[in-house]
């Protein structure tokens, strides 16, 4: 299907999206490197590596802590900031920028690797300076959709 | 309720009070910290003197080492 997310994709697409994201690597089910973003070819078997550990101490820390097996981690260091997100299927992490906000960086790795599972793409809003695509007539106001994003579905689905 | 009118000596106070709250907000920014999520998105805060915490940190300042000295190429 057209505009679905792979794997080899989802780091860069990760990246795109979040202007606080300096590097991405998606790791499989098995820890293999599915693709990186932001370190090079040089860098990413180790980026791999770093994130495999990630959640491997992540596991080891969560011994001592009450409640669910942790699916998202968000480590703050000098000079910034690590953020792992895991499914059954897939792995991914990112280093941010220190003024990253972890809410937002967390929120885009669940909606990334939804995506990257055949869930709904990611939309970005259109900018209000943005032109108009056609007149600004009444009837055009009349037939828009509140969610701008759903507006285009359709009109793409049409 | 009404705010009580300061005099000059107040208001640098004020502003003061302000300053030390700014700079310890950023202190506390500034300190290491690992948390951890669940699928609910309910955080957990690692302790510093928890199982793996020197160690996520430790691997997370790797990953921001790396990063940066991909940048500088």
């Amino acid at each position: 299907m057209a505009g679905t997310l792979t794997p080899e994709r989802t780091a860069e697409r990760f990246c795109e999206l979040s202007a606080d994201a300096r590097a991405a690597v998606l790791l499989d089910a098995a820890g293999s490197l599915a693709s990186s973003y932001g370190v090079g070819e040089s860098g990413s078997a180790e980026l791999a590596e770093l994130a495999r550990s990630l959640f491997e101490a992540v596991d080891r820390a969560h011994r001592d802590i009450p409640g669910g097996p942790p699916e998202q981690v968000e480590a703050q260091v000098e000079g910034g900031t690590v953020y792992g997100s895991r499914t059954p299927r897939w792995t991914l992490a990112v280093v941010g920028r220190r003024a990253a906000l972890s809410s937002l960086m967390l929120m885009d790795l669940r909606a990334v690797l939804g995506e990257l599972e055949g869930g709904p793409p990611i939309r970005r809003s259109t900018a209000a300076g943005e032109p108009a695509r056609g007149p600004a007539t009444e009837e055009a106001a009349a037939s828009e959709s509140p969610v701008p994003e759903l507006g285009r579905d359709a009109e793409n689905g049409a | 309720m009404k705010e009580r009118r300061r005099g000059p000596i107040g208001r640098a106070a004020g502003l003061a009070e302000g300053l030390a709250a700014t700079v310890r907000r950023m202190q506390r920014e500034r300190e290491p910290r690992v948390l951890v999520y669940d699928e609910t998105g309910y955080a957990r805060l690692v302790q510093p003197d928890g199982r793996g915490y020197e160690r996520l940190l430790e691997i997370a300042g790797r990953m921001v080492e790396l990063v940066d000295e991909a940048e500088a190429v």
